[in-house]
């Protein structure tokens, strides 16, 4: 019986464009200090017709998840246009946001009109205090709070994303307990990253390594009870997917930016493309640049491999903006093989 | 029990996408993914036209090389695995 799993690993080794991350705009109405979009990026933003056909063509080429990024995606003027269009069209829609502007009637219109399978919401710390000193908006944790109700009354399927921070480390546990309280999923990221123009300047609040240390062990803690309770396998699962590539960046999966420039993914800024020039069909079948992070990230699975299994620990699209090599190791990594030879990380990856 | 009168159809929450002639079906609600072999596949397929489930039956005839009635207690049976999977159910006509 093909499972799951076996389904995503297919779609790496085959070139199967399965997920597409969409950066609609990056304005947004929160200020993160390390927000790792590019201010200065400029271009010539996609109209809503080039989005439709877009996502005409993604479903042609057999894609079912479609994410809305950005920025703050809901601070695009035809974001609901947008998101009933990609319904009608069959995809898995998430949505990621910040949250603060989905409040009552803006979360009904995207339960009603959009529909989407998850709304990934960012909470940024336990206490206003160090929410809004992360967002650098005033009162907006308590406001996050008040739409997080509202949200989850009305059905919508919520997760909370949290970068992890020297400013919000101490506060794990309580996160957690709020998240849990809520009853929603919470995904704490340790890794910190440059701005997409190699700005380091968000590394200034990356976590330390005790704040990573203590977040593995209680990660470790909560993924070893829920074996316990046996979970259903989610939609989200991709953590068993094994193969001759180390992810399925370009091979499984594209990010756009407002711009109509094309990424193997999120962190991978290594472009591939614009749809301004050529249709993603196109890219995606004739793209040298394409092929080239295809062979990469095989080769990174063979040379990052000789560490021992990084899982999803390793990045090459943070590789390549720190070290200049996709398959070279970067403090972060260099930290976790570290965790893991005094067996906090457990030797099977995050 | 499903009738050959019966009309069904894919369940709204539902989402799905041929994956090189695998099918994968993501129940919204539940947050639970299913993949479904060829004969899946061509099942939703064929469901995406509205018609009973005997014209269902009529094309897969025509496809495979199955004797009907065989054809007909294994398609149903797997109709009705679908029912209880809560990928597809009984159109409102």
């Amino acid at each position: 019986m093909t499972t799951y799993a076996d389904t995503l690993q297919r779609t790496w080794r085959e070139n199967i464009l399965f997920s597409a991350l969409v950066e609609l705009t990056y304005r947004c109405n929160l200020n993160c200090f390390f927000c790792y979009n590019d201010p200065q990026l400029r271009g010539v933003p996609l109209t809503t017709e080039q989005y439709v056909h877009f996502f005409e063509d993604l479903r042609e080429l057999g894609t079912l998840n479609l994410t809305f990024s950005g920025g703050e995606p809901l601070a695009r003027a035809d974001f609901f246009n947008l998101g009933r269009q990609a319904r009608e069209l069959g995809f898995v829609v998430r949505v990621k946001s910040n949250g603060h502007a989905l409040n009552g009637r803006l979360a009904r219109r995207l339960r009603e009109e959009v529909d989407p399978f998850m709304v990934e919401v960012s909470l940024h710390g336990a206490r206003a205090e160090t929410h809004d000193r992360q967002t650098r908006v005033s009162g907006s944790f308590d406001k996050l709070l008040t739409n997080l109700g509202e949200m989850r009354a009305l059905g919508l399927r919520v997760k909370l994303n949290s970068p992890l921070t020297a400013w919000n480390e101490a506060e794990v546990e309580a996160m957690f307990a709020l998240a849990d309280g809520w009853g929603l999923p919470i995904q704490l990221d340790p890794q910190i990253t440059p701005r997409d123009d190699g700005d380091p300047g968000p590394l200034s609040v990356a976590p330390s390594r005790a704040g990573v240390a203590r977040l593995l062990e209680l990660q470790r803690e909560r993924a070893e009870a829920r074996q316990t309770e046996k979970e259903p396998r989610s939609a989200d699962a991709t953590a068993e997917v094994a193969g001759s590539k180390h992810c399925g960046a370009g091979s499984a999966t594209v990010t756009v930016d407002p711009f109509g420039n094309v990424y193997p993914c999120v962190q991978w800024r290594r472009r591939v493309g614009n749809l301004h020039e050529q249709s993603i069909q196109a890219i995606w079948r004739q793209s040298q640049e394409l092929a080239e992070v295809r062979r990469l990230a095989a080769e990174v699975k063979q040379t990052v491999g000789q560490h021992g299994p990084l899982g999803f620990g390793f990045c090459p699209g943070l590789a390549e903006q720190e070290t200049g090599d996709p398959a070279g190791l970067y403090p972060a990594t260099q930290r976790l093989l570290e965790l893991r030879r005094q067996d906090v990380v457990p030797s099977d990856g995050l | 029990m499903i009738a050959t009168d019966m009309i069904l159809k894919r369940c709204v929450d539902t989402r799905y996408r041929n994956i090189g002639g695998e099918g994968v079906v993501v129940r919204q609600t539940a947050g639970e993914v299913l993949v479904l072999n060829e004969i899946g596949v061509r099942v939703l397929e064929l469901l995406e036209a509205t018609m009973p489930v005997s014209g269902l039956l009529d094309a897969l005839d025509a496809e495979y090389e199955i004797d009907r009635p065989t054809l007909e207690r294994d398609v149903l049976a797997y109709l009705q695995e679908l029912v209880d999977a809560g990928v597809i159910e009984h159109a409102a006509v």
